[in-house]
């Protein structure tokens, strides 16, 4: 695992995110994301991992400032590496943000099915993207794009087709082949394989893995699915109710998971040979528009003390390289 | 691109289907009614005068040969065909010994010409300003547009038709009323028939669009209002592309490619709305010639016109699904 | 459905809009039963009189009140519209639900069928039927005739419905659970068809009424029966217009008028409160 010893290429700190509706009279507030901190070093892999509505798509289209009513950055900051005046992209003026968007910063998005024009070949939506980044002529171009596929292992008479020629599994790797193009160096990427099978999902994790090897560039990649994460994350943070609870190297939070909530998801992955019973989480995630104060997991957490009903417990790094956010085990540390 | 061929097909054996079941139709309509057209037409000619019996026999066997109605119902029907496929539908009786069909060939450019244009200016008047008011929902210009289409949009042809004649004919008369040109002037391509053709199209033609554009308006709008939604869209905004290249590459080009099957659907509609306007204003189009021959009792003029219309909103219907694919490539879909 | 109803007055200006103007438009048609004139008869006041405090709305050249004769007109074109609404809504719910649950060979014929209506011009072969139908063309045979060739749009409106109920996974849940059809297709995809059902009604009746009154004015219907187009079509006759008989034209034309904006508004609130996607709009939650 080499991790860059540099200055972080994302650096997030209490970051803050809310929903603000008014409809038919009732004015609503949800906290989808409440004082989240974490660094993404260079050449490194992130995970984020947690359930449906723990905040983790909200978080990263704050971090990428694709911020629109009613979705608001409320505080904090989520600075970039190659925007380091501006402690956020949402906070940046529009001129500044398309210089760096897909040049610096790419996103895979969730469900990919549907992320190209459907009426337009590949390769004007290739033109689309990057010409603008890469220059050149509109043949030169498209030489490039075609070297660029073929570097990926995709057949280059890809550009030709319309999207809807194109497999489920094949439209998501040519939408990875166009997010790293350019060779950004930050590469967002949203449960890009949650719609597949699981045969083309390694087929797609192994060309991100790849691709991400070859060009150094950093991954935050998203999803539920603690086995993606085993697989190719080189860190894990572990997402509850729009708040981090846990973060570290992969390998460690699989070994030594310490927060209750993360030991249950990783106790419910199923390993071969283990036939014990699987015991699901009283209760369900709380409504983040009335959320419960002090440490949101307390109403459904077995080691629960009175403190956690009260203060919200701070990130502390307990082990090297591992941070959490427990009373239970860094006992005294309020946020 | 495999997929073209089946689809050409497809569209061409529904336009065959169209006409069989129009042109049956107006048989059906016609043979069907309690009324026999022949006494009908007689009794017309023969109410203010007195003719003798030998020739009012005569009128009635020579009208029943004109009208294709000798024969068995079998040998009508056969005749029927036979006659619209020839595009001979007899005499009129009201402009005898004129052809149906040379009249419809005189009216049908009128029509067309109307029609087409008008459809044009408000098919992608509409579009533009409804993806518009769509995209930048806070325009106060595009919003106040919203409001005036969805007052006038409901309201049918023959009101806004009346509404325009009483303001241009009584109120503010600065443009002709009536006829589709001046009837002084020689037919041809001069200038001043052309032009004074233009000017007598205005009316006509501003009563098809003011109407036309308010629903082509709120259709893109919501159209629109859907699609900036869609993945597609997003993913685009996201990689920081020029909102212009996005609104119409990705979100116009989107939002058109139903408006086109709108098109074909609503054609008939608009023919309906161009038939009563037609009369408002005494265009001389196939309108104003279907509801004269009414009037007039002439069999073969109504029927004529009516096969005509049916055949000729097919063939609008047609073209514009053989162009479908030209904007949405996904044929195999429909 | 109350609590929609509530909350569409409360907050959704165009609904309140609709619902006033069809308000009126419906007390008018009401006040017909209590007036003091019969519909067909004329010559019974003086005639050409403008609108004064005698005459609410003035009188025509028949010699009619025009006040009380809107009433029926209104009345009589109303109840036209709902004969045809009702009419077509039948036919088209069982070609639309028919298709869209059958699929197969059955939709693609229903389809080729319904595609046929949309696409044939319906002014001239209702013209040809008043041709040869003459004086034997009444109201109600009017609507049937409408509600037989008027059926299509919305038939496809209700197909698509149905096509996307039907491959929703709580249908499926439905049938694994052992639910009877009836009872699917009652309890738990009414409440989905009957809003499509509810706002295409008003579009049709939109589009019925102004084929009614574009037929009537050219004198195709049958003009005894007073309707809106019908005073139109006499207002013409006696060249109300040049004579300066505007109020016989006016009114009607702007009773008519409210009516159709009405009903589209209702139409229009109703969908899109029913549908989510616009609803976010609504709440700002777009650009």
């Amino acid at each position: 695992m080499s991790s860059s010893d540099q200055l972080p290429v994302l650096q997030v700190r209490d970051l803050q995110a809310h929903f603000r509706t008014r409809y038919f009279g009732v004015n609503r507030e949800v906290r989808a994301v409440d004082g989240v901190s974490f660094d993404v070093r260079g050449n490194e892999i992130y995970g984020l991992a947690g359930e449906s509505s723990s905040g983790k798509t909200t978080l990263i289209k704050t971090i990428a400032g694709l911020l629109k009513p009613p979705l608001e950055m409320v505080g904090g900051s989520a600075r970039f590496a190659f925007l380091p005046e501006w402690d956020a992209i949402g906070r940046a003026p529009p001129e500044v943000v398309r210089r760096i968007r897909w040049r610096h910063l790419s996103y895979i998005m969730q469900g990919s099915m549907n992320v190209l024009n459907p009426l337009r070949r590949v390769r004007h939506s290739f033109r689309d993207f990057a010409w603008r980044h890469l220059g050149g002529s509109k043949s030169e171009f498209d030489t490039r794009a075609a070297a660029h596929l073929e570097r990926v292992r995709l057949d280059p008479s890809v550009l030709a087709a319309y999207p809807h020629e194109l497999s489920g599994g094949m439209r998501q790797r040519v939408t990875i082949a166009l997010a790293t193009i350019c060779k950004p160096e930050f590469i967002i990427a949203d449960e890009p394989t949650t719609a597949l099978d699981v045969v083309v999902q390694k087929e797609v994790l192994g060309m991100l893995r790849a691709i991400q090897r070859e060009m150094g560039s950093s991954v935050l990649f998203i999803t539920h699915d603690m086995g993606v994460h085993a697989a190719l994350t080189d860190r894990l943070g572990i997402m509850y109710a729009g708040r981090l609870v846990e973060d570290g190297e992969t390998p460690e939070i699989f070994a030594r998971p310490l927060h209750p909530y993360t030991r249950h998801l990783i106790a419910s992955l199923p390993r071969i040979g283990d036939v014990e019973q699987r015991e699901g989480l009283e209760g369900t995630p709380p409504n983040l528009a009335a959320p419960p104060p002090g440490c949101r997991f307390h109403p459904r957490c077995p080691l629960a003390m009175p403190v956690c009903a009260t203060t919200v417990p701070a990130m502390v790094e307990t082990l090297p390289g591992h941070r959490v956010a427990c009373h239970a085990i860094n006992p005294g540390a309020a946020a | 691109m495999s997929a073209y061929p089946t689809y050409f097909a497809k569209r061409l054996a529904q336009f065959a289907l169209v006409v069989f079941i129009g042109v049956n139709l107006a048989f059906v309509i016609t043979h069907a009614s309690p009324i026999d057209p022949v006494e009908q037409s007689i009794s017309a000619v023969t109410s203010f005068g007195n003719t003798a019996p030998e020739a009012i026999a005569a009128m009635r066997t020579s009208l029943q040969e004109l009208y294709g109605l000798k024969g068995t119902l079998g040998e009508q029907y056969l005749t029927f065909w036979s006659r619209v496929l020839r595009g001979d539908f007899g005499p009129s009786l009201s402009a005898f010994p004129t052809p149906v069909s040379t009249l419809i060939g005189r009216a049908l450019p009128w029509t067309a010409g109307l029609l087409i244009v008008s459809t044009l200016i408000t098919w992608v008047l509409g579009n533009l300003l409804g993806g518009l008011a769509g995209y930048y929902q806070r325009n106060r210009t595009l919003k106040l547009m919203g409001v005036v289409a969805m007052g006038v949009h409901p309201i049918p042809y023959y009101i806004v038709a009346l509404l325009l004649l009483i303001v241009f004919g009584f109120l503010w008369p600065v443009l002709p009323i009536t006829g589709g040109s001046a009837m002084n002037l020689q037919q041809g391509w001069n200038w001043p028939f052309v032009s004074s053709v233009l000017l007598h199209s205005v009316l006509p033609a501003l009563s098809l669009i003011l109407i036309g554009l308010g629903s082509w308006f709120l259709g893109m709008r919501s159209l629109v209002s859907n699609i900036v939604t869609e993945d597609y869209v997003v993913y685009a905004e996201i990689a920081g592309l020029d909102s212009r290249r996005v609104l119409g590459s990705y979100i116009m080009r989107n939002a058109l490619a139903p408006q086109v099957t709108g098109l074909a659907m609503s054609l008939g509609g608009i023919f309906n709305g161009a038939v009563i306007t037609e009369k408002v204003f005494g265009y001389p189009g196939v309108g104003t010639l279907l509801v004269d021959a009414v009037y007039a009792g002439d069999y073969g003029l109504v029927l004529g016109v009516t096969t005509v219309s049916i055949i000729a909103v097919s063939i609008g219907v047609l073209v514009i699904d053989l162009l479908y694919p030209l904007i949405d490539p996904r044929v195999e879909l429909r | 459905m109350l609590v929609i109803l509530r909350d569409l007055i409360r907050y959704n200006l165009e609904f309140r809009i609709g619902l006033v103007l069809v308000a009126i438009v419906l007390v008018m048609a009401g006040l017909s039963f209590v007036s003091p004139y019969p519909p067909g008869e004329v010559y019974l006041v003086p005639p050409d009189i403008p609108p004064s405090a005698a005459y609410w709305l003035g009188t025509t050249s028949r010699g009619q009140d025009v006040f009380w004769q809107l009433t029926f007109a209104i009345r009589n074109t109303l109840s036209f519209g709902i004969m045809v609404a009702v009419l077509s809504r039948l036919i088209a719910l069982v070609v639309g639900l028919l298709a869209g649950y059958s699929g197969g060979w059955i939709d693609r014929v229903l389809m080729s069928i319904n595609d046929t209506f949309i696409i044939i011009p319906l002014f001239p072969i209702l013209i040809l039927f008043y041709f040869v139908l003459r004086d034997t063309m009444s109201t109600p045979l009017l609507a049937m005739i409408m509600a037989c060739l008027g059926w299509a749009y919305d038939a496809r409106l209700i197909r698509s419905v149905a096509l996307s109920l039907k491959t929703r996974e709580f249908t499926q849940t439905s049938i694994f659970s052992g639910m009877k059809t009836r009872e699917i297709l009652a309890r738990e995809h009414l409440p989905y068809v009957l809003p499509i059902v509810f706002s295409t009604t008003m579009n049709n009746m939109n589009w019925s009424i102004g084929i009614e009154v574009t037929l009537a004015v050219l004198g195709f219907t049958d003009i005894n029966t007073p309707t809106i187009g019908g005073m139109i079509y006499w207002a013409n006759q006696h060249t109300a217009l040049v004579a300066g008989i505007w109020w016989w034209i006016a009114f009607p034309v702007a009773l008519v008028v409210m009516t159709f904006v009405g009903l589209f508004l209702l139409a229009v609130s109703m969908n899109e409160y029913i549908d989510p996607r616009s609803r976010l709009a609504r709440m700002g939650g777009s650009r």
